[in-house]
């Protein structure tokens, strides 16, 4: 009995080498368990917005009927929404232009209660070409810029007073406001740049006769979708440009040396043996780029968007210079205008809900394709 | 030229000459290398010819506003606006303060009836969701109702007319049949009727049903304080009663009510007759000042709009004459030339017009004197903030305090400068400088004289960004230490691209989320009753700085998490080992020398932070209020429940609706120009801090 109370240290249930209860342990742990929470209190209020946009705007997108999913929402463009109420009681909603034809078909059942809502009816087609478009311009000329940049920065480059001067305004490109480069854009792209035509305008800087009843007039493109994509291009920018010199900078030096020891000119070493591995992380940066823009609002509000617009950029249009010289619908232009510039009612409610979330959604899965390129091709390619 | 020489070039004279130079052909003496290096060298440049080109025109647009902008406040001076402005802020100051005192004498008046208001506002407020609820229900059943009483009296009609009916007559049967027929057909809408009208009294219920459970409506009108109970159960009798088809007098109750709150505050008002009589007299006194400077008003705006037609007349006249050089027909030549004619290029006689004011020198004088000295007593006349009882009063008196004080200041100041006042005193460059840098109104499209002073939006924005910093920098911070160096591995590669997923959520979604449901969120917890000591809550808006504030917080926190998780990052990790061989703990470790060593980094993404809170544009568009007016410091730290304008948003706004080259268009370049500068001058201040305080 007595001999069973050793102070043999196997038998005791205490590990002599476990961390013991200070003061400064404590402290560390209350510390960290602050630092955890402030961590998660970010994610969640994340989560709050997405659900709380996801749950109001789910009953417009989807329907509980095949297709399930509401083709109208995505097929037609914004219309005015009319509500009214017949003599009788019967009550409707519908489209303009469904009412227009309900009008002519039931010219005899007297109205007693109608209503407008403005932007609230049919769906938002016009907006997600007009931002594909736009999106579509800024990234090829951002992509074809910001890909050529990086490679000089990256291949060509050598220290001075050149490339200094390249990085700073890469970086202080990148701290503009959106709203200073939609000045910009405006003053430059809509106003300024040259133009082919045949009779300039009257605001025009100055004009270059070019014989033949043509002239070279920097009058600029007016507000249209050239403008706003290329206004685009400029602020994503330095957002491409960092994103290809990364991928770049992940090639290992040993391939351009190989290829120039066997031989090969730079301009041969670089498109066969450095761009071809580059391409993934192009594809990240393109991605990325299309996230950043499709999302900008303050850059193509003068430049490029419309609030309304009854044909869609392919209506009407005869050549390929008018299809690009003209105004369109945006989504993130037309979030704004159905939240903030229009009488608000239970009847605005489903468009903006519903608008809302089909671009947040559009937006988030480019991100979220973005990060998982990312991590996908850095985990693979491993030289 | 020179591309013939080289163009049998090949493999084999390379080894004849044994040198190692470029070959193929070349263009101004570069080969196909030097001409592929130049063509990304001249696609690098692109980044610095935006950056010179966004110079270049914002700068061109944003420095011919100040020539434009010195015309104006010219003409401001000359037509004597400027002067009759001492009057009128004379009178402002006055005002300010007069309702204040207004404000704190109500507050005290009301403060008596306070449980019978609370709940007479909540009736209110509930009766006014239940009308918006039961309109169109409402609408219908008076209708069918209307209709009900037609059908009924026909009927009657009818039967008394088939009553009548001569069984005499020749046409009996017929009209018998005809008869009947009728009273068949209007007894089978009756029933309708009587159907459709029960359907609808039961809907009208189950709506005011609706409405009063829920309890949105009771927040919103009952307010930060619950009545009792029972007061609550007997609202609800009263609202169920006024809601009632068949009733249209007002509940007892609530006459009750009324009548009781009437009462007490009657009897309140006559307690606080001097400080009522105090206010009414202060009400009276500006009167003869505001009178005086209505007339002169007018005739500045006469003189104004004289000094303008003289200044466009060149313009005009100009138009006019080119239009009838190109003119179709020989009769609109003719017209057009006659209107040029008309045109009278004529300066006007500057003195003569500011003649009215050198005259009324004298009479403001006489009136600001004695009103100076009836405000200075009666000021000393009312209560001291002992002697009041409500938050509301104790707070008004506060700012009276402070509005009389600048009323003191600026009568005493317009005294010297209306003195020194002369209309033809020209305007330095410095001064028209400063009339935009630190010019305290940005008024536009104003009948009076359009104002562009940028303090008021530069204040909004600023405080919008200081708000969002304080909440943003404490949690993108301490998300960063725990990232970097509490979490475990698996922790971190969930969290970090979850922030990054952040950064990317649109700013047109947040501004949304902060229209529709943040804003209303945000004020319902400012309701709360233990949060009552934040300053500014309650809050009567939605649509607010703070609100603006915590959405830009929220946008800014991937930012600077990033930015200071990659300076965390570049901590060697031999100082991490060091200070844990030496027994330190992990967070001494991470608090004493991670932290302190990445300082310059965490600092940087701070500044770059507060550099893309500032030049943010569409969450402070939607969400911040858009109130162009100097938010009223003199509520303290309650500032942050006002709505405000910023920069950012005054462009959006504004710029779409100008006229291309006026004074306001390129007004809104200028604050553009600021944007542009204060955003260079952040990334300047990162890089400095880096470079200075990099301690590795």
């Amino acid at each position: 009995m007595h001999d069973q109370v050793t102070d043999d240290p196997l038998l005791k249930t205490e590990n002599p080498f476990a961390k013991k209860a200070t003061a400064v342990g404590r402290r560390d742990k209350v510390v960290s368990i602050v630092l955890r929470a402030g961590t998660y209190f970010i994610l969640l209020c994340a989560a709050y917005i997405f659900i709380d946009i996801i749950s109001k705007g789910a009953p417009t997108v989807f329907q509980s009927s095949p297709p399930f999913i509401n083709t109208d929402f995505f097929t037609e463009s914004p219309q005015t929404l009319m509500t009214w109420e017949t003599e009788d009681g019967e009550y409707f909603k519908m489209d303009f232009s469904d009412y227009s034809q309900w009008r002519r078909d039931n010219p005899d059942r007297p109205i007693v209660e109608e209503h407008s809502h403005a932007y609230s009816g049919g769906g938002i087609f016009g907006p997600l070409v007009g931002t594909a478009l736009l999106t579509l311009i800024c990234i090829v000329v951002a992509l074809f810029v910001g890909l050529t940049t990086s490679i000089y920065l990256n291949e060509y480059s050598s220290k001075g007073r050149f490339m200094d001067g390249v990085r700073l305004a890469i970086m202080n490109l990148a701290g503009v406001p959106s709203i200073v480069f939609g000045l910009f854009g405006l003053m430059f792209f809509c106003l300024f740049v040259p133009v082919f035509t045949e009779t300039p305008l009257e605001r025009s800087f100055f004009v270059i006769p070019l014989g033949g009843g043509n002239h070279l007039s920097f009058e600029g493109w007016g507000t249209c979708m050239m403008a706003g994509g290329f206004t685009l291009a400029v602020m994503v920018l330095p957002v491409i440009i960092a994103a290809c010199e990364e991928s770049l900078k992940a090639i290992p030096m040993g391939f351009r040396e190989a290829s120039l020891a066997l031989g090969a000119t730079k301009w041969q070493s670089i498109s066969k043996s450095v761009l071809p591995y580059a391409f993934p992380g192009m594809l990240t940066a393109s991605v990325l780029g299309i996230t950043r823009v499709a999302g900008e609002t303050a850059p193509i509000m003068f430049t490029a968007a419309l609030a309304h617009k009854d044909k869609l950029p392919w209506q009407d249009v005869n050549s390929l210079g008018g299809f690009f010289s003209q105004s369109v619908q945006a989504m993130p232009y037309h979030i704004y205008t159905v939240a903030a510039r229009i009488p608000q009612s239970e009847y605005t409610k489903p468009m903006q809900y519903g608008s809302v979330f089909v671009f947040m959604v559009l937006v988030m899965s480019l991100a979220a394709l973005s990060v998982f390129l990312r991590i996908h091709y850095r985990k693979r390619v491993k030289w | 030229m020179s591309s013939s020489e080289n163009k049998e070039a090949d493999g084999s004279s390379a080894e004849e000459s044994g040198q190692f130079r470029n070959r193929g052909f070349k263009i101004l003496g570069l080969s196909k290398q030097d001409l592929i290096r130049i063509f990304f060298g001249g696609n690098a440049s692109v980044a610095i010819v935006v950056l010179v080109l966004i110079c270049v025109f914002l700068a061109r647009e944003a420095f011919m506003f100040f020539p434009d902008h010195h015309h104006d406040l010219k003409a401001y001076r000359q037509s004597g606006q400027e002067y009759v402005d001492f009057a009128s802020d004379e009178i402002k100051a006055h005002t300010n303060l007069y309702s204040s005192l207004n404000i704190a004498y109500f507050a005290e008046v009301n403060r008596t009836a306070k449980t019978e208001d609370t709940i007479l506002r909540a009736y209110r407020a509930l009766m006014a969701n239940l009308e918006n609820v039961t309109a169109k229900t409402w609408g219908r059943f008076e209708r069918d109702l209307d209709r009900l009483e037609d059908v009924e009296d026909d009927l009657s009609d009818a039967k008394e007319d088939l009553e009548e009916l001569d069984p005499e007559a020749e046409d009996f049967a017929a009209k018998q049949q005809e008869l009947n027929q009728e009273i068949e057909s209007l007894s089978s809408e009756q029933s309708q009727l009587t159907t459709r009208v029960e359907e609808l009294r039961e809907k009208l219920k189950k709506e005011v049903d609706l409405v009063i459970d829920s309890e949105e409506v009771w927040n919103m009108g009952v307010g930060a304080e619950e009545p009792p109970a029972e007061s609550k159960a007997k609202l609800r009798e009263a609202v169920l009663l006024s809601a009632s088809p068949e009733i249209d007098d007002e509940p007892e109750y609530i006459t009750g009510l009324k009548a009781v709150s009437k009462e007490k505050k009657a009897k309140a008002a006559e307690e606080l007759s001097d400080f009522k009589d105090t206010v009414k007299a202060m009400q009276a006194s500006i009167r003869p000042l505001k009178s005086f400077q209505s007339e002169l008003r007018s005739i500045a705006s006469k003189n104004k709009s004289e000094i303008v037609s003289f200044s466009t007349a060149a313009g005009r006249k100009e138009a006019w004459e080119k239009g009838a050089q190109n003119a179709a027909t020989e009769e609109e030549r003719q017209r057009m030339a006659a209107e040029a004619e008309k045109v009278v290029i004529k300066e006007p006689d500057y003195a003569a017009l500011n003649q009215p004011f050198y005259e009324s020198l004298g009479k403001h004088a006489e009136l600001i004197a004695p009103i100076e000295v009836e405000m200075a007593q009666l000021y000393a006349q009312i209560p001291s903030k002992k002697e009041v009882q409500t938050k509301s009063a104790k707070e008004n008196l506060d700012r009276a305090a402070v509005f009389y004080e600048r009323f003191e200041n600026t009568v005493s100041k317009n005294r010297e400068e209306i003195k020194e006042w002369r209309h033809d005193k020209p305007i330095t460059v410095p001064e028209s400088v400063t009339a935009f840098l630190f010019g305290r109104n940005w008024i536009s499209n104003s009948s009076w004289h359009d104002f562009y002073g940028i303090l008021p939006i530069f204040t909004g924005s600023f405080l919008i960004s200081i708000i969002a910093l304080t909440v943003a920098v404490p949690f993108a911070v301490s998300a960063a230490i725990y990232v970097n160096q509490l979490a475990p591995h698996r922790e971190q590669n969930f969290i970090k691209p979850a922030i990054e997923f952040i950064e990317a959520i649109p700013s047109v979604v947040l501004g949304f989320f902060g229209i529709l449901v943040f804003g209303e969120t945000l004020r319902a917890v400012s309701q709360v009753e233990w949060l009552q000591w934040v300053p500014g809550f309650p809050m009567a808006e939605r649509l607010t700085i703070l609100n603006a504030g915590l959405l830009l917080a929220f946008m800014a926190i991937p930012t600077i998490f990033t930015l200071t998780e990659d300076a965390l990052n570049n901590v060697p990790q031999a100082f991490t080992e060091n200070s844990l061989a030496m027994g330190a703990s992990k967070l001494q470790t991470v608090f004493r020398v991670v932290v302190p060593t990445a300082v310059s980094g965490v600092l940087a993404a701070i500044l770059l932070g507060f550099g893309r809170i500032i030049g943010e544009t569409m969450v402070v568009l939607l969400v911040a209020g858009n109130k162009i007016k100097i938010p009223d410091f003199t509520e303290g730290l309650g500032v942050i429940a006002q709505p405000a304008h910023t920069m950012t948003g005054i462009i959006a706004q504004e710029l779409g609706e100008v006229d291309q080259g006026s004074l306001h268009w390129r007004a809104l370049f200028m604050v553009g120009m600021v944007l542009f500068c204060i955003s260079l001058l952040v990334n300047f201040a990162a890089q400095k801090v880096l470079k200075k305080l990099s301690k590795i």
